[in-house]
Protein backbone atom coordinates (compact mmCIF):
# COMPACT_ATOMS: atom_id res chain seq x y z
CA UNK A 1 0.00 0.00 0.00
CA UNK A 2 2.90 2.26 0.92
CA UNK A 3 4.63 1.89 -2.38
CA UNK A 4 1.27 2.45 -4.45
CA UNK A 5 0.88 5.99 -2.51
CA UNK A 6 4.74 6.53 -3.31
CA UNK A 7 4.06 6.06 -6.71
CA UNK A 8 0.56 7.94 -7.15
CA UNK A 9 2.92 10.71 -5.13
CA UNK A 10 5.87 10.99 -7.27
CA UNK A 11 3.00 10.32 -10.84
CA UNK A 12 1.12 13.29 -9.51
CA UNK A 13 3.82 15.83 -8.89
CA UNK A 14 5.45 15.07 -12.22
CA UNK A 15 2.45 15.64 -13.49
CA UNK A 16 2.08 18.95 -12.04
CA UNK A 17 5.64 19.95 -12.98
CA UNK A 18 4.88 18.84 -16.59
CA UNK A 19 1.82 21.16 -16.75
CA UNK A 20 3.93 24.34 -15.56
CA UNK A 21 6.31 23.93 -17.66
CA UNK A 22 3.89 23.75 -20.55
CA UNK A 23 2.17 26.53 -19.11
CA UNK A 24 5.53 28.52 -18.59
CA UNK A 25 6.34 27.74 -22.11
CA UNK A 26 3.51 29.31 -23.19
CA UNK A 27 3.69 32.48 -22.04
CA UNK A 28 8.04 32.39 -21.71
CA UNK A 29 8.48 31.81 -25.47
CA UNK A 30 5.45 33.44 -26.83
CA UNK A 31 6.70 35.45 -28.93
CA UNK A 32 2.91 36.46 -30.67
CA UNK A 33 2.28 37.00 -34.05
CA UNK A 34 5.56 38.43 -36.08
CA UNK A 35 5.30 39.75 -39.84
CA UNK A 36 7.91 38.12 -42.29
CA UNK A 37 7.88 41.03 -44.70
CA UNK A 38 9.98 39.25 -48.71
CA UNK A 39 11.93 41.37 -51.10
CA UNK A 40 10.95 44.69 -49.90
CA UNK A 41 7.07 44.35 -49.31
CA UNK A 42 6.82 41.86 -52.47
CA UNK A 43 5.41 39.32 -49.74
CA UNK A 44 4.01 39.82 -46.48
CA UNK A 45 2.85 37.12 -44.05
CA UNK A 46 2.27 36.53 -40.77
CA UNK A 47 3.37 33.94 -38.61
CA UNK A 48 3.35 32.57 -34.61
CA UNK A 49 6.86 33.53 -33.32
CA UNK A 50 8.94 30.75 -31.57
CA UNK A 51 9.69 28.85 -35.37
CA UNK A 52 12.65 28.86 -37.47
CA UNK A 53 12.35 30.96 -40.26
CA UNK A 54 13.16 27.81 -42.63
CA UNK A 55 10.27 25.85 -41.14
CA UNK A 56 7.53 29.13 -41.19
CA UNK A 57 8.31 29.73 -45.02
CA UNK A 58 8.12 26.33 -45.24
CA UNK A 59 4.74 26.77 -43.64
CA UNK A 60 3.09 29.46 -46.06
CA UNK A 61 4.78 27.12 -49.05
CA UNK A 62 7.56 29.09 -49.43
CA UNK A 63 10.39 26.48 -49.99
CA UNK A 64 13.67 27.43 -49.40
CA UNK A 65 16.32 24.74 -50.45
CA UNK A 66 17.56 22.70 -47.21
CA UNK A 67 19.19 18.95 -47.71
CA UNK A 68 19.47 18.31 -43.89
CA UNK A 69 16.39 19.08 -42.67
CA UNK A 70 17.21 21.73 -40.77
CA UNK A 71 19.72 20.36 -39.03
CA UNK A 72 22.56 22.94 -39.93
CA UNK A 73 24.40 19.91 -41.90
CA UNK A 74 24.33 21.85 -45.61
CA UNK A 75 24.50 25.00 -45.58
CA UNK A 76 21.54 25.18 -48.42
CA UNK A 77 18.93 27.08 -46.96
CA UNK A 78 20.34 30.77 -47.25
CA UNK A 79 18.74 33.80 -46.75
CA UNK A 80 19.47 37.69 -46.50
CA UNK A 81 18.09 39.25 -43.48
CA UNK A 82 18.00 42.76 -43.20
CA UNK A 83 16.66 43.17 -39.39
CA UNK A 84 18.51 42.23 -36.40
CA UNK A 85 18.60 38.59 -35.26
CA UNK A 86 22.07 38.48 -33.34
CA UNK A 87 25.36 37.68 -34.05
CA UNK A 88 25.79 34.40 -36.66
CA UNK A 89 25.94 31.45 -34.83
CA UNK A 90 28.49 28.61 -34.44
CA UNK A 91 26.80 26.24 -36.34
CA UNK A 92 25.97 28.36 -39.14
CA UNK A 93 29.68 29.94 -39.24
CA UNK A 94 31.20 26.50 -41.38
CA UNK A 95 28.51 27.51 -44.46
CA UNK A 96 28.65 31.13 -44.98
CA UNK A 97 31.47 33.18 -46.11
CA UNK A 98 32.75 36.65 -44.87
CA UNK A 99 31.31 38.18 -47.28
CA UNK A 100 27.82 36.49 -46.73
CA UNK A 101 28.12 37.69 -43.49
CA UNK A 102 28.66 41.13 -44.28
CA UNK A 103 25.53 40.68 -46.28
CA UNK A 104 23.36 39.57 -43.36
CA UNK A 105 22.87 36.08 -44.69
CA UNK A 106 22.12 33.51 -42.70
CA UNK A 107 21.14 29.42 -42.67
CA UNK A 108 17.42 30.02 -42.28
CA UNK A 109 17.46 26.96 -40.37
CA UNK A 110 19.10 28.23 -37.71
CA UNK A 111 17.31 31.52 -37.17
CA UNK A 112 14.30 31.78 -34.26
CA UNK A 113 11.52 34.35 -35.16
CA UNK A 114 10.93 36.28 -31.99
CA UNK A 115 9.90 39.59 -33.80
CA UNK A 116 8.85 40.91 -37.05
CA UNK A 117 12.26 40.04 -39.88
CA UNK A 118 12.62 41.86 -43.24
CA UNK A 119 13.90 39.23 -45.48
CA UNK A 120 15.29 38.88 -49.18
CA UNK A 121 15.20 35.74 -51.45
CA UNK A 122 15.27 34.77 -55.01
CA UNK A 123 12.28 35.40 -56.60
CA UNK A 124 12.31 31.84 -58.33
CA UNK A 125 11.35 30.46 -55.53
CA UNK A 126 8.28 31.88 -55.51
CA UNK A 127 7.88 29.13 -57.97
CA UNK A 128 8.64 25.98 -56.20
CA UNK A 129 5.67 23.70 -55.08
CA UNK A 130 5.47 20.82 -52.91
CA UNK A 131 4.15 17.99 -54.25
CA UNK A 132 2.48 14.53 -53.05
CA UNK A 133 3.74 11.93 -55.92
CA UNK A 134 3.06 8.53 -56.45
CA UNK A 135 5.58 5.63 -57.34
CA UNK A 136 4.43 4.48 -60.46
CA UNK A 137 7.52 2.74 -61.64
CA UNK A 138 10.97 1.31 -59.97
CA UNK A 139 12.95 0.34 -63.15
CA UNK A 140 16.60 -1.10 -62.43
CA UNK A 141 19.44 0.66 -64.55
CA UNK A 142 22.55 -0.78 -63.27
CA UNK A 143 23.42 -3.08 -59.98
CA UNK A 144 23.26 0.36 -58.13
CA UNK A 145 21.26 2.79 -60.21
CA UNK A 146 17.31 2.98 -60.47
CA UNK A 147 14.61 4.99 -62.12
CA UNK A 148 11.87 6.13 -60.28
CA UNK A 149 9.00 7.68 -62.45
CA UNK A 150 6.61 9.31 -60.25
CA UNK A 151 2.82 10.37 -61.11
CA UNK A 152 2.20 13.93 -59.27
CA UNK A 153 -0.80 13.75 -57.34
CA UNK A 154 -1.60 17.44 -56.16
CA UNK A 155 -0.62 19.69 -57.25
CA UNK A 156 -0.84 17.93 -60.38
CA UNK A 157 1.63 18.97 -62.57
CA UNK A 158 5.59 20.93 -62.48
CA UNK A 159 6.84 23.29 -64.73
CA UNK A 160 10.77 23.20 -64.40
CA UNK A 161 13.86 23.55 -67.11
CA UNK A 162 15.45 20.80 -68.08
CA UNK A 163 19.11 20.04 -65.94
CA UNK A 164 17.18 21.31 -62.26
CA UNK A 165 16.68 19.07 -59.60
CA UNK A 166 13.99 18.10 -57.10
CA UNK A 167 14.35 17.45 -53.22
CA UNK A 168 12.63 14.73 -52.40
CA UNK A 169 11.84 13.28 -48.36
CA UNK A 170 12.45 10.17 -47.03
CA UNK A 171 10.59 8.47 -44.22
CA UNK A 172 11.73 6.88 -41.19
CA UNK A 173 12.79 3.33 -41.64
CA UNK A 174 14.31 0.59 -39.76
CA UNK A 175 16.60 2.31 -36.97
CA UNK A 176 16.29 5.45 -38.73
CA UNK A 177 13.88 7.75 -36.95
CA UNK A 178 13.73 10.84 -39.00
CA UNK A 179 13.14 12.04 -42.65
CA UNK A 180 15.68 13.95 -44.60
CA UNK A 181 15.56 15.46 -47.89
CA UNK A 182 17.64 14.79 -50.71
CA UNK A 183 18.17 16.29 -53.98
CA UNK A 184 17.62 14.33 -57.41
CA UNK A 185 17.79 15.65 -60.72
CA UNK A 186 15.21 15.25 -63.21
CA UNK A 187 15.45 12.87 -65.70
CA UNK A 188 12.31 13.34 -67.83
CA UNK A 189 11.08 16.32 -70.25
CA UNK A 190 8.84 19.25 -69.06
CA UNK A 191 6.37 18.08 -72.00
CA UNK A 192 5.76 14.73 -69.74
CA UNK A 193 3.52 16.67 -68.02
CA UNK A 194 2.12 15.01 -64.55
CA UNK A 195 5.24 13.00 -64.41
CA UNK A 196 9.01 13.28 -63.13
CA UNK A 197 11.62 10.76 -63.73
CA UNK A 198 14.41 10.64 -61.27
CA UNK A 199 17.60 8.40 -61.62
CA UNK A 200 19.00 7.59 -57.75
CA UNK A 201 22.22 5.78 -57.23
CA UNK A 202 22.61 3.67 -54.17
CA UNK A 203 25.02 5.58 -51.49
CA UNK A 204 26.52 2.90 -49.00
CA UNK A 205 25.30 3.83 -45.63
CA UNK A 206 23.39 6.86 -47.36
CA UNK A 207 20.02 7.67 -45.53
CA UNK A 208 17.75 8.59 -48.52
CA UNK A 209 19.34 6.43 -51.22
CA UNK A 210 19.03 3.63 -49.19
CA UNK A 211 15.07 3.97 -48.45
CA UNK A 212 14.34 4.77 -51.71
CA UNK A 213 16.56 1.63 -53.19
CA UNK A 214 15.57 -0.76 -50.32
CA UNK A 215 12.14 0.39 -48.69
CA UNK A 216 9.92 1.91 -51.52
CA UNK A 217 7.74 0.07 -53.99
CA UNK A 218 5.52 1.44 -56.82
CA UNK A 219 2.22 2.61 -55.41
CA UNK A 220 3.73 4.30 -52.54
CA UNK A 221 3.56 8.20 -52.02
CA UNK A 222 6.56 10.61 -51.80
CA UNK A 223 7.12 14.52 -50.75
CA UNK A 224 8.68 16.07 -53.85
CA UNK A 225 9.92 20.21 -53.76
CA UNK A 226 10.89 21.87 -56.82
CA UNK A 227 12.02 23.17 -59.38
CA UNK A 228 15.52 23.94 -57.82
CA UNK A 229 19.02 24.70 -59.77
CA UNK A 230 20.48 27.19 -62.15
CA UNK A 231 21.76 24.09 -64.34
CA UNK A 232 19.86 24.16 -67.67
CA UNK A 233 20.44 25.63 -71.35
CA UNK A 234 21.59 29.05 -72.10
CA UNK A 235 21.81 30.69 -75.10
CA UNK A 236 24.75 32.03 -77.51
CA UNK A 237 26.19 28.57 -78.73
CA UNK A 238 25.08 25.86 -81.49
CA UNK A 239 27.36 22.99 -80.80
CA UNK A 240 26.60 21.27 -77.08
CA UNK A 241 29.13 19.32 -75.78
CA UNK A 242 27.49 16.46 -73.03
CA UNK A 243 29.72 14.68 -70.45
CA UNK A 244 28.25 12.50 -67.81
CA UNK A 245 28.96 9.85 -65.46
CA UNK A 246 26.58 7.59 -62.92
CA UNK A 247 23.91 9.20 -62.03
CA UNK A 248 25.20 12.41 -63.73
CA UNK A 249 23.11 11.16 -67.33
CA UNK A 250 19.41 12.74 -65.12
CA UNK A 251 20.11 16.08 -66.29
CA UNK A 252 21.86 15.73 -69.62
CA UNK A 253 18.80 13.26 -70.73
CA UNK A 254 16.28 15.67 -70.07
CA UNK A 255 18.51 18.34 -71.80
CA UNK A 256 18.84 16.03 -75.03
CA UNK A 257 15.42 14.81 -75.05
CA UNK A 258 13.77 18.29 -74.61
CA UNK A 259 16.34 20.13 -77.36
CA UNK A 260 15.52 17.42 -80.06
CA UNK A 261 11.59 17.67 -79.02
CA UNK A 262 11.90 21.58 -79.27
CA UNK A 263 13.59 21.23 -82.77
CA UNK A 264 16.81 23.74 -81.38
CA UNK A 265 19.14 23.52 -84.14
CA UNK A 266 22.25 22.16 -82.12
CA UNK A 267 25.00 19.50 -82.80
CA UNK A 268 24.96 17.89 -79.48
CA UNK A 269 28.16 15.21 -78.56
CA UNK A 270 26.99 13.41 -75.47
CA UNK A 271 29.68 11.79 -73.61
CA UNK A 272 29.06 9.48 -71.04
CA UNK A 273 31.68 7.57 -68.44
CA UNK A 274 31.81 4.41 -66.88
CA UNK A 275 34.22 1.86 -65.71
CA UNK A 276 32.77 -1.60 -67.03
CA UNK A 277 29.75 -2.18 -68.91
CA UNK A 278 27.95 -3.08 -65.87
CA UNK A 279 28.04 0.32 -65.07
CA UNK A 280 26.58 1.75 -68.35
CA UNK A 281 22.81 2.01 -69.14
CA UNK A 282 20.33 3.95 -71.42
CA UNK A 283 22.46 2.41 -74.26
CA UNK A 284 19.84 1.82 -76.85
CA UNK A 285 18.09 4.55 -76.07
CA UNK A 286 20.64 7.01 -77.33
CA UNK A 287 22.03 4.26 -79.56
CA UNK A 288 18.50 5.01 -81.31
CA UNK A 289 18.55 8.75 -80.63
CA UNK A 290 22.22 8.55 -82.82
CA UNK A 291 20.09 6.70 -85.45
CA UNK A 292 17.28 9.18 -85.81
CA UNK A 293 18.89 12.78 -85.67
CA UNK A 294 21.93 13.44 -87.85
CA UNK A 295 22.56 16.56 -84.91
CA UNK A 296 23.30 14.08 -81.92
CA UNK A 297 26.23 11.95 -81.32
CA UNK A 298 26.87 9.13 -78.17
CA UNK A 299 30.00 8.22 -77.26
CA UNK A 300 30.21 5.89 -74.26
CA UNK A 301 33.72 5.16 -73.23
CA UNK A 302 34.78 2.53 -70.06
CA UNK A 303 37.38 3.09 -68.31
CA UNK A 304 38.46 -0.17 -67.38
CA UNK A 305 36.42 -2.75 -69.77
CA UNK A 306 36.22 -6.29 -68.39
CA UNK A 307 37.04 -8.89 -70.74
CA UNK A 308 33.56 -10.25 -70.47
CA UNK A 309 32.42 -6.63 -72.22
CA UNK A 310 33.94 -7.25 -75.47
CA UNK A 311 33.86 -3.52 -75.91
CA UNK A 312 34.32 -2.30 -79.18
CA UNK A 313 34.14 1.22 -78.02
CA UNK A 314 36.33 4.09 -76.80
CA UNK A 315 38.42 3.09 -73.91
CA UNK A 316 40.14 5.39 -71.11
CA UNK A 317 39.39 8.15 -68.61
CA UNK A 318 36.36 10.41 -70.27
CA UNK A 319 38.78 13.45 -70.06
CA UNK A 320 41.23 11.74 -72.54
CA UNK A 321 37.88 10.71 -74.76
CA UNK A 322 36.91 14.58 -74.79
CA UNK A 323 40.52 15.73 -75.63
CA UNK A 324 40.28 13.00 -78.66
CA UNK A 325 37.05 14.45 -80.22
CA UNK A 326 36.43 17.90 -78.76
CA UNK A 327 38.53 20.01 -81.16
CA UNK A 328 37.49 23.42 -81.29
CA UNK A 329 36.29 25.54 -78.85
CA UNK A 330 34.19 27.80 -81.60
CA UNK A 331 30.72 27.97 -80.87
CA UNK A 332 30.63 25.76 -78.18
CA UNK A 333 29.47 25.27 -74.51
CA UNK A 334 29.93 22.36 -72.57
CA UNK A 335 27.17 20.80 -69.87
CA UNK A 336 28.41 18.59 -67.13
CA UNK A 337 26.86 16.44 -64.57
CA UNK A 338 29.31 13.84 -61.95
CA UNK A 339 31.47 13.84 -59.40
CA UNK A 340 33.73 16.78 -58.27
CA UNK A 341 36.58 15.06 -59.63
CA UNK A 342 35.49 14.12 -62.91
CA UNK A 343 33.96 17.58 -63.44
CA UNK A 344 37.49 19.35 -62.54
CA UNK A 345 38.87 17.10 -64.57
CA UNK A 346 36.77 17.88 -67.46
CA UNK A 347 37.01 21.83 -66.88
CA UNK A 348 40.49 21.36 -67.05
CA UNK A 349 40.90 19.60 -70.75
CA UNK A 350 37.67 21.71 -71.96
CA UNK A 351 39.47 25.47 -70.98
CA UNK A 352 42.72 23.68 -72.48
CA UNK A 353 41.42 23.38 -75.49
CA UNK A 354 40.25 26.84 -75.27
CA UNK A 355 36.67 27.03 -73.97
CA UNK A 356 36.30 29.99 -71.29
CA UNK A 357 35.18 28.92 -67.86
CA UNK A 358 31.77 31.05 -68.50
CA UNK A 359 30.96 28.69 -71.50
CA UNK A 360 31.43 25.72 -69.66
CA UNK A 361 28.33 24.95 -67.05
CA UNK A 362 27.90 21.75 -64.24
CA UNK A 363 26.35 20.00 -61.62
CA UNK A 364 28.45 19.06 -59.18
CA UNK A 365 27.75 16.33 -56.83
CA UNK A 366 28.09 18.19 -54.01
CA UNK B 1 35.98 6.15 -17.54
CA UNK B 2 33.18 8.81 -16.96
CA UNK B 3 32.06 10.87 -20.07
CA UNK B 4 31.50 14.36 -20.82
CA UNK B 5 28.02 15.76 -21.76
CA UNK B 6 29.71 17.07 -24.64
CA UNK B 7 30.80 13.42 -25.53
CA UNK B 8 27.78 12.00 -24.97
CA UNK B 9 25.92 14.46 -26.86
CA UNK B 10 28.28 13.37 -29.63
CA UNK B 11 27.72 9.43 -29.00
CA UNK B 12 24.00 9.93 -29.20
CA UNK B 13 24.39 11.99 -32.89
CA UNK B 14 26.62 8.96 -34.01
CA UNK B 15 22.82 6.47 -33.56
CA UNK B 16 21.90 4.84 -36.59
CA UNK B 17 19.93 7.30 -38.61
CA UNK B 18 20.69 10.53 -37.33
CA UNK B 19 23.68 11.69 -40.01
CA UNK B 20 24.27 8.14 -41.54
CA UNK B 21 21.82 5.68 -42.43
CA UNK B 22 23.85 2.66 -40.46
CA UNK B 23 25.15 5.07 -37.77
CA UNK B 24 28.79 4.82 -36.66
CA UNK B 25 28.98 3.01 -33.56
CA UNK B 26 27.23 -0.78 -35.04
CA UNK B 27 26.77 -3.49 -32.34
CA UNK B 28 28.92 -1.38 -30.09
CA UNK B 29 27.11 -0.58 -26.46
CA UNK B 30 30.61 0.93 -24.98
CA UNK B 31 30.87 4.27 -24.27
CA UNK B 32 32.02 6.40 -26.81
CA UNK B 33 34.92 7.74 -24.43
CA UNK B 34 35.70 4.10 -23.92
CA UNK B 35 35.79 2.95 -27.58
CA UNK B 36 38.16 6.16 -28.24
CA UNK B 37 39.78 5.02 -25.10
CA UNK B 38 40.61 1.56 -26.23
CA UNK B 39 41.56 2.08 -30.21
CA UNK B 40 44.06 4.86 -28.90
CA UNK B 41 45.97 1.74 -27.07
CA UNK B 42 45.29 -0.10 -29.90
CA UNK B 43 46.90 2.41 -32.37
CA UNK B 44 49.55 2.96 -29.39
CA UNK B 45 50.41 -1.38 -29.55
CA UNK B 46 50.94 -1.40 -32.76
CA UNK B 47 53.67 1.35 -32.64
CA UNK B 48 51.76 4.17 -34.42
CA UNK B 49 49.93 6.75 -33.93
CA UNK B 50 46.70 7.80 -35.79
CA UNK B 51 48.28 10.80 -37.62
CA UNK B 52 49.95 7.90 -39.37
CA UNK B 53 47.43 5.73 -40.39
CA UNK B 54 45.27 9.04 -41.57
CA UNK B 55 48.05 10.03 -43.73
CA UNK B 56 48.26 6.80 -44.92
CA UNK B 57 44.66 6.74 -45.88
CA UNK B 58 44.90 9.78 -47.34
CA UNK B 59 47.69 9.19 -49.85
CA UNK B 60 45.08 6.09 -51.24
CA UNK B 61 42.53 8.61 -51.03
CA UNK B 62 44.18 11.10 -53.08
CA UNK B 63 45.99 9.11 -55.86
CA UNK B 64 42.64 7.05 -55.74
CA UNK B 65 40.81 9.95 -56.59
CA UNK B 66 43.01 10.56 -59.75
CA UNK B 67 41.34 7.87 -61.91
CA UNK B 68 37.67 9.45 -61.90
CA UNK B 69 36.63 5.89 -60.46
CA UNK B 70 39.03 4.06 -62.62
CA UNK B 71 41.17 1.19 -60.57
CA UNK B 72 44.47 3.63 -60.18
CA UNK B 73 48.30 1.16 -59.90
CA UNK B 74 49.60 2.58 -56.52
CA UNK B 75 53.28 1.68 -55.81
CA UNK B 76 53.21 -0.99 -58.01
CA UNK B 77 51.25 -3.26 -55.73
CA UNK B 78 47.97 -1.83 -54.69
CA UNK B 79 44.79 -1.64 -56.57
CA UNK B 80 43.23 1.76 -55.71
CA UNK B 81 39.76 3.32 -56.73
CA UNK B 82 37.80 5.82 -55.04
CA UNK B 83 34.08 5.75 -56.04
CA UNK B 84 32.68 9.49 -55.62
CA UNK B 85 28.66 9.78 -54.74
CA UNK B 86 26.62 13.17 -54.68
CA UNK B 87 26.53 14.95 -51.41
CA UNK B 88 28.48 15.12 -48.08
CA UNK B 89 28.40 13.74 -44.61
CA UNK B 90 28.93 15.85 -41.69
CA UNK B 91 31.23 14.76 -39.15
CA UNK B 92 29.19 13.69 -36.09
CA UNK B 93 32.21 15.40 -33.62
CA UNK B 94 30.48 18.05 -34.63
CA UNK B 95 33.68 20.18 -35.37
CA UNK B 96 31.91 21.61 -38.89
CA UNK B 97 33.73 19.57 -41.11
CA UNK B 98 31.76 17.76 -43.67
CA UNK B 99 33.34 14.83 -45.79
CA UNK B 100 33.03 14.06 -49.81
CA UNK B 101 30.77 10.71 -49.96
CA UNK B 102 33.82 9.07 -51.60
CA UNK B 103 34.44 5.53 -50.67
CA UNK B 104 37.95 4.25 -51.54
CA UNK B 105 38.89 0.38 -51.69
CA UNK B 106 42.29 -0.08 -51.79
CA UNK B 107 43.42 -3.85 -52.97
CA UNK B 108 47.06 -5.51 -52.79
CA UNK B 109 47.74 -7.07 -55.75
CA UNK B 110 50.14 -9.98 -53.82
CA UNK B 111 47.58 -10.71 -51.30
CA UNK B 112 44.12 -9.94 -52.50
CA UNK B 113 43.63 -7.92 -49.19
CA UNK B 114 41.11 -5.41 -49.35
CA UNK B 115 40.37 -2.79 -47.28
CA UNK B 116 37.58 0.16 -47.69
CA UNK B 117 37.25 3.64 -45.94
CA UNK B 118 35.79 6.65 -47.03
CA UNK B 119 36.69 10.30 -46.50
CA UNK B 120 34.84 10.92 -43.33
CA UNK B 121 36.86 7.92 -42.13
CA UNK B 122 40.19 9.38 -42.78
CA UNK B 123 39.40 12.69 -40.97
CA UNK B 124 37.81 10.96 -37.76
CA UNK B 125 41.04 9.07 -37.18
CA UNK B 126 42.80 11.98 -38.19
CA UNK B 127 41.13 14.74 -35.51
CA UNK B 128 39.48 12.51 -33.18
CA UNK B 129 41.21 9.26 -33.07
CA UNK B 130 37.66 7.83 -33.90
CA UNK B 131 37.30 4.38 -35.99
CA UNK B 132 33.86 3.98 -35.59
CA UNK B 133 32.74 1.19 -32.74
CA UNK B 134 32.81 -2.66 -33.22
CA UNK B 135 29.81 -3.66 -35.71
CA UNK B 136 29.81 -0.57 -37.69
CA UNK B 137 29.40 -1.10 -41.16
CA UNK B 138 32.50 1.16 -42.03
CA UNK B 139 34.74 0.52 -38.82
CA UNK B 140 38.77 1.01 -39.67
CA UNK B 141 40.54 -1.97 -37.81
CA UNK B 142 43.92 -0.29 -37.42
CA UNK B 143 45.56 -3.69 -37.02
CA UNK B 144 43.73 -4.45 -40.65
CA UNK B 145 45.43 -1.09 -41.93
CA UNK B 146 48.67 -1.83 -40.38
CA UNK B 147 48.58 -5.24 -41.98
CA UNK B 148 47.69 -4.30 -45.44
CA UNK B 149 48.49 -0.48 -46.07
CA UNK B 150 52.20 -0.42 -44.49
Amino acid sequence: MEIVQTVLSISLISSALAVVVVIADRFLNDYGECVIDINGGNRQMTVNGGSTLLSALAANRIFIPSACGGKATCGLCTVQVASDVGPVLPTEEPYLSEEQVNEGVRLSCQIKIKHDLEIHIPEELFNIEQYQARIEKITDLTHDIKEFRFALEEPAELAFKPGQYVQIDSKPYGSVTESVSRAYSISSVPSDKGFVDLIIRLVPNGICTTFMHEHVKEGDTITLRGPFGDFYLRDGADDLVFIAGGSGLAPIKSLVFDILEQGLEKNMTFFFGAVTKKDLYYVELFQDLEKRYPNFRYIPALSNPAPEDAWQGDVGLITDVVAKYVETPVNKQAYLCGSPGMINACINVLTGIGLTEDEVFYDKFT
Amino acid sequence: MKQSPELHAIQENMRSGSLAGFGFLGSDTRQLIDILEADDALVTQLGTTHGDIARRLQFFYTEGRKGLGQAVEVERRYDVVAEEHKGGIPCPFRDNHTAPKVMVSVTDQKTGQRLSFSALNIHMIQAHGFYEGHGAKFRIEPATVMRILF
